[in-house]
């Protein structure tokens, strides 16, 4: 190829990118091209950069309409004087003074053939006559070609040309493209300025894209991008954490089962082995139900299960197995003897810790649905209120149910009102509790606690001399609705006024911040 | 004096950001007290425990920032309101902030409106402190709600305007996270109260209860940021976050540094890059003071003051093995180096960052497979790799001196740097080096090594050609690149230069304390005027304070409500 065939190629407007080994990515190497400079000048102003890459680039044809031409020939004269050079090392002497031309010029030689070939200076590309300055880089292309390109895929080709050279003419928009996502999901230009630098692009580099620092130039990218104010639809909420673990279930089985088991030897066993059999069996549930609450919806949080809470549990429900026997034979004179403890409630009790335990985890999953799906405070208050009272009334039909089941099995009394309403009242306290709010539930089981034993202890003290008075209230209602009436009026009411603190704490979107029972 | 060295996942612990700085710091400047308090960021890192603290750490307080410890509400209605109130100025000034212009585009407005946000911080910290603590109430109903509103007012950004319930949750816990040390009790009198100087070691939350103790009691802040934290936040954050949460977290941020910087008495960044992203956020140029990071020099001494252990075909690369590096880069421009100079070789001494850095490593030993096939000198000779992959501690490199030591040019090929630390140990042991223009690299080799664009492998390869073939420069370069990095980036600059910054800042804004008798009341003349005066407190010389007579016959050291005097007086009553 003669040296005039090169100089016409290299004077038209589309320099061949082909000369670059490199990926003829326009972007890329527009954004590789960084400007020749000293090492140490970094002035960041893009008036004289932009000129200077544009001289050092070496392509007559994109003279650029600020470039003056003794300038223009520094730069031009540095890149056939160090080619010339090659095996003597630099011209420039290296000295380490505040201004080392040598520094500067291996910086600016290299990119100079980048520049030519990547077409580096997008913008005022001004097809003027070729200033004299100017000739010497024109020249030094072919000489650097013919002294290190032989074997090198720089191979002069005209027909291998890229036509890509559109993109550069707006190159903050090819930039745009490239970094679409970051631009999309942008919320302020400097999230774009933090994200661009992350990607290398430095002041230097946004100088190219006659911008004063990479701040200006994300301000420009943050104005130009389309928002049409529509949002896109909320991504799916995370697949739910509970709904994947199963590992409740068994050990929300597990009261259940060893009540059972403990009922079963209660009855096949007599005398002191009975006895046995019985404090056995309450250690077994006992350890049952602390198994079953530790995991799943209705977890305590780590110091919100006050040992008070713990307590009363345990009066109301030993109240439930013995406490309407005991009234009875109060009332009657007694007790006269062992009397018969009634197993069906609170087997039913415990065989309700599973459907308990689901029925928090539905509410749980559904409030967590309700919360994605919302767009007001207001709005999710006024689902998730009728949610909540759902999922309690579905846990007193299974438990009604449940009760009904061992009342047929077991031949005895089902005593649906007390242990129905008992069942309830301790779910919304594990309920509250789970979510944080141990207060309420400690108080109101203490308050029912105190209501069944004073019931218990005007029975007794009915029968002291000249003291009859105290018993008839509990007596009357005895004989008017059975023992039964009075853990139904003691708990029923207790379970109202939990419900009623309940819609109003748990229906608030602050309660569903966190998974219920986390810390 | 006393420092009071703020910290956010930081010094004391083993695992912490920047403990190295710190310690350097905290036992170059042993005239002085310093008292620590850190935030520790997670679990595992308060576990881990702290590095061993050398005597003049005289009190490390801690804080966990990642337990949702819950104080519960707030009692009092009159308290409950006050917080709905300031929170709700605080939420308004939030989801209405706009981004700031350019610093010489705002000028400063004074007025009722400049300071809202601070105003509002201030009034919910003295609200904490009255109460005794505000995490259950940040996360509280009334903070959702008071957010909620303030996001469906006129003015609120566009993005938020759609904010939903799951979002406004996200965004109160974070902001309850990110506000927790006003909860803390470290602003008291046997706290923060009585340090002369808060020195935080970052920006953000770290810098908080500096602006926090500047706000009850007037002590001076100085904030010194490596990487600035709002720019970490916007990294940080991630993809998924919904953009409504993005918008009021990066405003939160964004008025916070504006907040810290406007009212630190001093900011310190570690670099250009560092400075200008401070300038943007509104600091102000007369306060801004660049302390470059040191760095240990002497045991580059010996390699950097010989020179004959040079292997002059030997380009060396030292650092964390990632694909922000681009050895692919490196390899493609040591090949363009092999086709001139055939003989050289090429070592990258490194540990691979992570599995994905130990992945691009494997991409890189094939590459170098494929590029460079193994060749010997004659053919009874067994063959070798010119391009070598090692790690530290190894037989070929037992020491990171060494590994500098063995090469000609060390080269840096990084597409992303923030402060390039392996180029600095390579100007500390006195090699040429080459470099991309990236991150604070040109600002560090100050025209004493090449400096070529990013990601151009044919410009590496040439930048160290010309070094190969010019001995005589590699040597200048060197010699010219270990006296700046002595100059600039030795442990002693960085230390000397907090000295004399904590000194300059005590000078001019000493705090101001009230001596109190032993009923309480204020004690007029109680601190000698000696006792203003910076940088001779700790000496042993004796301040003359009051004379002897004008001590009343039996009285008392007058106590010292705040503590920072405690040199002072004593010595003035044995005058």
């Amino acid at each position: 190829m003669s040296g005039l065939e090169e100089l016409h190629r290299l004077g038209t407007t589309a320099p061949a990118t082909t000369q670059d080994p490199a990926p003829a990515d326009g972007l890329t190497t527009g954004l590789a091209a960084v400007e020749p400079r000293l090492a140490e000048g970094t002035d960041p102003a893009p008036g004289p950069s932009v000129r200077r890459g544009v001289a050092g680039s070496g392509s007559p044809g994109g003279v650029d309409p600020f470039s003056v031409p003794p300038s223009c020939g520094d730069a031009a004269e540095s890149v056939p004087a160090r080619r010339g050079a090659a095996g003597s090392g630099s011209p420039g002497g290296v000295d380490p003074s505040p201004v080392p031309p040598a520094c500067g010029d291996a910086a600016e030689s290299v990119p100079a053939r980048r520049g030519a070939a990547g077409s580096g200076s997008p913008r005022g590309v001004d097809p003027s006559p070729v200033p004299p300055a100017c000739g010497g880089a024109a020249e030094s292309v072919p000489a650097r070609r013919g002294a290190a390109g032989s074997g090198s895929p720089g191979g002069v080709d005209p027909s291998s040309r890229s036509p890509a050279r559109g993109g550069a003419v707006d190159p903050v928009k090819a930039l745009m493209h490239r970094h679409r996502d970051l631009c999309e999901r942008a919320v302020d230009p400097l999230e774009i300025a933090a994200g661009l630098e992350a990607h290398g692009l430095t002041d230097r580099a946004a100088a190219r894209f006659r911008h004063r620092d990479v701040f200006s130039l994300a301000e420009e990218m943050y104005a130009r991008v389309p928002r049409d104010g529509e949002r896109p639809p909320p991504s799916p909420a995370p697949a739910d954490a509970l709904r994947e673990s199963w590992a409740w279930a068994a050990p929300a089985l597990l009261p259940g089962v060893l009540c059972t088991a403990a009922v079963i030897a209660f009855r096949l066993t007599d005398g002191r082995l009975r006895l046995a059999a019985a404090a056995l069996g309450a250690l077994a549930v006992a350890l049952g139900l602390r198994a079953a609450l530790a995991r799943g919806a209705l977890r305590a949080p780590a110091r919100h299960s006050p040992a008070a809470t713990r307590a009363w549990t345990c009066w109301l429900l030993v109240y439930a197995l013995l406490g309407d026997g005991l009234l009875r034979a109060a009332l009657d004179g007694g007790p006269h003897g062992p009397w018969p403890p009634a197993t069906a409630p609170l087997l039913g009790l415990a065989l309700a810790c599973a459907p308990a335990i689901w029925c928090a985890r539905l509410f749980a999953a559904g409030a967590r649905r309700r919360l994605a799906a919302s767009r007001g405070l207001t709005e999710f208050t006024s689902s998730v209120t009728p949610l909540l009272l759902a999922v309690v009334a579905l846990f007193v039909c299974a438990l009604a149910a449940l009760l009904t089941l061992c009342a047929a099995v077991l031949h005895q009394g089902a005593g649906y009102a007390g242990a129905g309403a008992l069942g309830t009242l301790l779910l919304l306290a594990r309920l509250l509790t789970a979510y944080g709010h141990s207060r309420a539930p400690a108080v109101v089981l203490g308050a029912a606690t105190a209501a069944e034993a004073t019931a218990l202890a005007t029975a007794f003290a009915g029968r002291l001399p000249g003291c009859g008075f105290l018993a008839t209230p509990v007596r009357a209602l005895a004989d008017a609705f059975g023992t039964n009436a009075v853990p139904a009026l003691v708990c029923a009411p207790a379970a109202l006024a939990l419900l009623i603190h309940a819609t109003r704490t748990l229906t608030r979107a602050s309660a569903h911040a966190r998974p219920p029972g986390s810390p | 004096m006393r420092i009071g060295l703020l910290t956010e996942g930081g010094y004391p612990y083993v695992s912490g950001d920047a403990r190295l700085w710190c310690d350097r710091l905290v036992r170059g400047l042993r005239q002085h007290e310093f008292e620590i308090y850190a935030l520790s960021r997670t679990e595992r890192q308060e576990a881990e425990g702290w590095i061993p603290l050398p005597p003049q750490v005289a009190r490390v307080r801690t804080a966990p920032l990642w337990t949702a410890g819950d104080d519960g509400s707030i009692q009092g209605r009159r308290a409950r309101r006050r917080f709905t109130e300031t929170y709700a100025e605080l939420a308004a000034v939030i989801s209405t902030a706009r981004q700031p212009g350019a610093p010489q585009d705002a000028p400063e407005t004074d007025g009722p409106e400049a300071d809202r946000f601070g105003s509002a911080l201030y009034a919910l910290a003295e609200l904490a402190r009255d109460t005794g603590g505000l995490i259950g109430a940040l996360r509280s109903e009334a903070a959702v709600r008071a957010l909620e509103q303030a996001c469906r007012a006129p003015r609120a950004l566009q993005a938020v305007r759609t904010v939903r319930v799951s979002e406004l949750l996200r965004t109160a816990a974070h902001l309850e996270r990110a506000l927790r040390p006003l909860s803390l009790d470290w602003y008291e009198d046997d706290g923060l109260g009585s340090v002369d100087l808060c020195h935080a070691t970052a920006g953000g939350t770290a810098a908080l209860p500096g602006l926090l103790a500047r706000h009850f009691t007037g002590i001076p802040l100085l904030v010194t940021e490596y990487g600035v934290q709002l720019r970490a936040h916007y990294l940080g954050t991630s993809h998924e976050t919904p953009p409504a949460v993005r918008a009021l977290l990066a405003s939160f941020h964004r008025l916070l540094a504006a907040e810290v910087y406007h009212r630190a008495a001093c900011v310190t960044p570690g670099n250009t890059h560092a400075r200008r992203w401070q300038e943007r956020c509104g600091a102000d140029r007369d306060k801004l003071r660049t302390v470059y990071p040191g760095m240990e020099a002497s045991r580059f001494t010996e390699v950097g003051e010989a020179t004959d252990r040079v292997d002059p075909r030997t380009l060396v690369w030292v650092g964390r093995v990632e694909p922000a590096k681009d050895l692919i880069c490196l390899l493609h421009a040591f090949a363009e180096i092999r086709k001139e100079e055939p003989r050289t070789r090429l070592r990258i001494v490194g540990a691979p960052a992570g599995a994905e850095g130990t992945a691009y490593l494997g991409q890189c030993r094939t590459l170098a497979a494929q590029l460079f096939p193994d060749e010997a000198d004659g053919v009874h000779e067994i063959g070798d790799n010119p391009v070598s992959f090692e790690e530290i501690g190894g037989p070929e490199a037992p020491d990171l001196p060494d590994a500098y030591a063995a090469g000609a040019v060390v080269v840096l090929s990084s597409v992303v740097e923030g402060f390039p630390i392996s180029l600095v140990e390579a100007m500390f042991c006195g090699r040429a080096t080459v470099s991309t223009d990236v991150g604070a690299v040109v600002e560090v080799i100050g025209g004493t090594g090449l400096v070529v664009p990013p990601r151009n492998p044919r410009a590496l390869a040439e930048a160290c050609l010309a070094l190969l073939r010019d001995p005589e420069r590699r040597e200048r370069l060197g010699a010219a690149a270990r006296a700046r990095a002595l100059e600039l980036f030795t442990v002693e600059q960085n230390v000397a230069a907090f000295h004399d910054l904590y000194l300059e800042i005590v000078s001019h804004s000493p705090v101001r304390r009230v001596l109190v008798d032993r009923t309480g009341e204020p004690l007029p003349f109680g601190a000698p005027a000696e006792a203003h005066l910076p940088g001779r407190w700790t000496e042993p010389r004796l301040p003359r304070g009051r004379p002897r007579w004008a001590w009343e016959p039996g009285e008392a050291t007058p106590t010292v409500r705040a503590t920072g005097f405690q040199e002072a007086v004593p010595a003035a009553k044995g005058a």
